[in-house]
């Protein structure tokens, strides 16, 4: 668990020294797929649990 | 991302808004790791209309919808991204609009609200993810403690600060 942890915190330092336009480019990939997330069947199931 | 600055930036040019600074999620990804969000919130100071003491974003919902741009709900979406454009509401988020600092992004310029004032306004809003977003900042070793100190004196968030304090702690 302690070395997972330790490789997001070191994932996390990598991505917030990239240069603003790589993590542009990140944050639209992010976008696009919380709105893949959110228009997923799945999600509206629990939108609407019935 | 470009493609809305430049047209924010010419809206600003066009005397639609005056100064202006990114705040919110994409404010913060200037300074940390990106996370995922649907919008850009973009502070903008206005000029009270006429005779008026309220202010209004009327002139900027007609420059773009005249220029073909989309409402969606409360945003309007500029290249491909959803703006809300923001009037600064309180004290706090009129001086991290005044303070905000000048940077590029893909060689276009633009203003970012400085991590200090994020982070206090995260403090200040305090949602859950206002509250994700302070341990970040906190975590992440960006904010220069002295002025953040100067920033929740001068806004009344001291105690707000201890508490959120403590509330971390306890969770460790």
């Amino acid at each position: 668990m302690r070395k997972i942890l330790e490789s997001k915190a070191t994932t996390r330092k990598r991505l917030a020294t990239l240069p603003i336009s790589e993590k542009v480019k990140l944050l639209e990939q992010l976008r696009d797929r919380a709105l893949a997330i959110a228009n997923s069947p799945l999600k509206r199931r629990q939108v609407h649990p019935g | 991302m470009k493609a809305t600055l430049e047209v924010i930036n010419q809206m600003q040019a066009d005397g639609v808004i005056g100064q202006y600074a990114i705040g919110g999620a994409v404010g913060a990804t200037f300074y940390l790791e990106p996370v995922a969000t649907l919008d850009i919130d973009v502070f903008v100071s206005l000029q009270k209309a006429p005779g008026s003491a309220l202010v209004s974003l009327a002139p900027i919902y007609g420059y773009l919808t005249a220029r073909g741009f989309k409402v969606e709900q409360e945003y309007i979406v500029i290249g491909g991204w959803p703006v809300q454009f923001l009037p600064p509401g309180n004290a706090l988020i009129e001086e991290a609009l005044n303070q905000a600092v000048e940077t590029e992004v893909e060689g276009v310029r633009t203003r970012v609200m400085t991590a200090e004032h994020l982070a206090a306004i995260a403090l200040q809003t305090g949602r859950a993810k206002d509250a994700a977003r302070l341990l970040q900042f906190i975590e992440s070793g960006t904010l220069d403690a002295d002025k953040l100190d100067g920033i929740l004196r001068r806004h009344g968030l001291v105690a707000k600060w201890e508490q959120f304090g403590d509330k971390f702690r306890s969770n460790e």
